[in-house]
């Protein structure tokens, strides 16, 4: 088969090439679970010693604009993934639709999570910076709070790696550098985008619906 | 040419509409009082999604075995992590 992909000199083939491009971001992503596992166990020890006052400050959060969040950053994955779709299918005009789309929703995504820092601050909920939070539970939800900023804010950060990545990949396949043969970095911006939204997936019910009724 | 075959659109599509319902009946759920089982609630529907993406967004279905092996190792871990940190919480408190 004649290949338009250049094989560096360790592979034997295209194939293999792309073989140790998948496993090598999957044991970067196996890390990244790991990264921030950490920060779930803290969460999850802290809510052990402070039950009441996870549900107090949970309250505090935003749920409609956390939801939406949530919906926003699913339908993300459906664009990214058609993004991959269209790439290998060689349909390039979908395929700088769909990453364009992806990073469209990713914006917004962060503007949105924007927005809820700046009633975080105005609220008087932000450890450190401002915090006003005053009841029976206020130490607590002081915890609840440094870690509602440390972990959404670790995972804004990935988020905007995440943009420079989807953005770099809708610019480099304007430029046609991906081909049906050729769409290693696509793929692998797309696993870590996917990756990213899975770390949102567990964020969203620890900290906005751990009492809502 | 086409030498990597790629699943049907309304795969993708039926995923995410999967995904949508789920996060409405994860947000449902929070607003009935069920106690205990409104955390067991949101943690198995978000375990759900993940699976849900890293299955048909991810490609772990159709993709190499060492590929799932890697990403279960991170899970492996992650409950090792937090499993054993618990047992120790549970002796203590």
């Amino acid at each position: 088969m004649t290949s338009s992909v250049i094989v560096a000199r360790q592979f034997d083939d295209s194939d293999q090439q792309r073989q140790a491009a998948d496993l090598g971001i999957w044991v970067f992503l196996a890390s990244e679970i790991l990264f921030f596992g950490v920060l779930f166990l803290a969460y999850t020890v802290t809510r052990l010693h402070h039950p009441e006052a996870f549900a107090t400050a949970s309250r505090q959060t935003d749920v409609a604009l956390g939801s939406i969040n949530t919906g926003v950053l699913l339908t993300s994955s459906l664009t990214m993934a058609l993004a991959v779709r269209a790439t290998k299918l060689g349909v390039r005009r979908a395929a700088i639709v769909f990453l364009c789309a992806t990073a469209m929703l990713g914006l917004v995504f962060v503007a949105i999570k924007g927005t809820e820092y700046r009633h975080d601050y105005v609220a008087g909920l932000v450890p450190g910076l401002r915090f006003s939070f005053a009841g029976p539970h206020a130490g607590g939800v002081e915890l609840f709070f440094g870690l509602y900023f440390l972990m959404t804010g670790v995972h804004v950060l990935h988020m905007l790696v995440g943009l420079g990545v989807v953005g770099t990949l809708a610019m480099r396949a304007a430029r046609k550098a991906f081909t049906p043969e050729y769409f290693t970095p696509v793929e692998l911006g797309g696993l870590y985008w996917h990756l990213v939204d899975i770390v949102w997936i567990f964020l969203y019910p620890l900290l906005y619906l751990v009492s809502r009724t | 040419m086409i030498a990597h075959p790629v699943p049907p659109v309304r795969t993708y599509v039926a995923v995410w509409i999967a995904l949508i319902a789920l996060l409405l009946v994860t947000l449902g759920s929070a607003f009935v009082p069920l106690g205990a089982l409104n955390p067991a609630i949101n943690f198995a529907i978000a375990t759900a999604k993940a699976l849900l993406v890293t299955w048909f967004f991810m490609h772990l279905r159709s993709g190499h075995a060492m590929l799932r092996i890697t990403a279960a190792a991170g899970f492996f871990w992650l409950a090792i992590l937090i499993g054993l940190s618990m047992t120790d919480f549970a002796v203590r408190y």
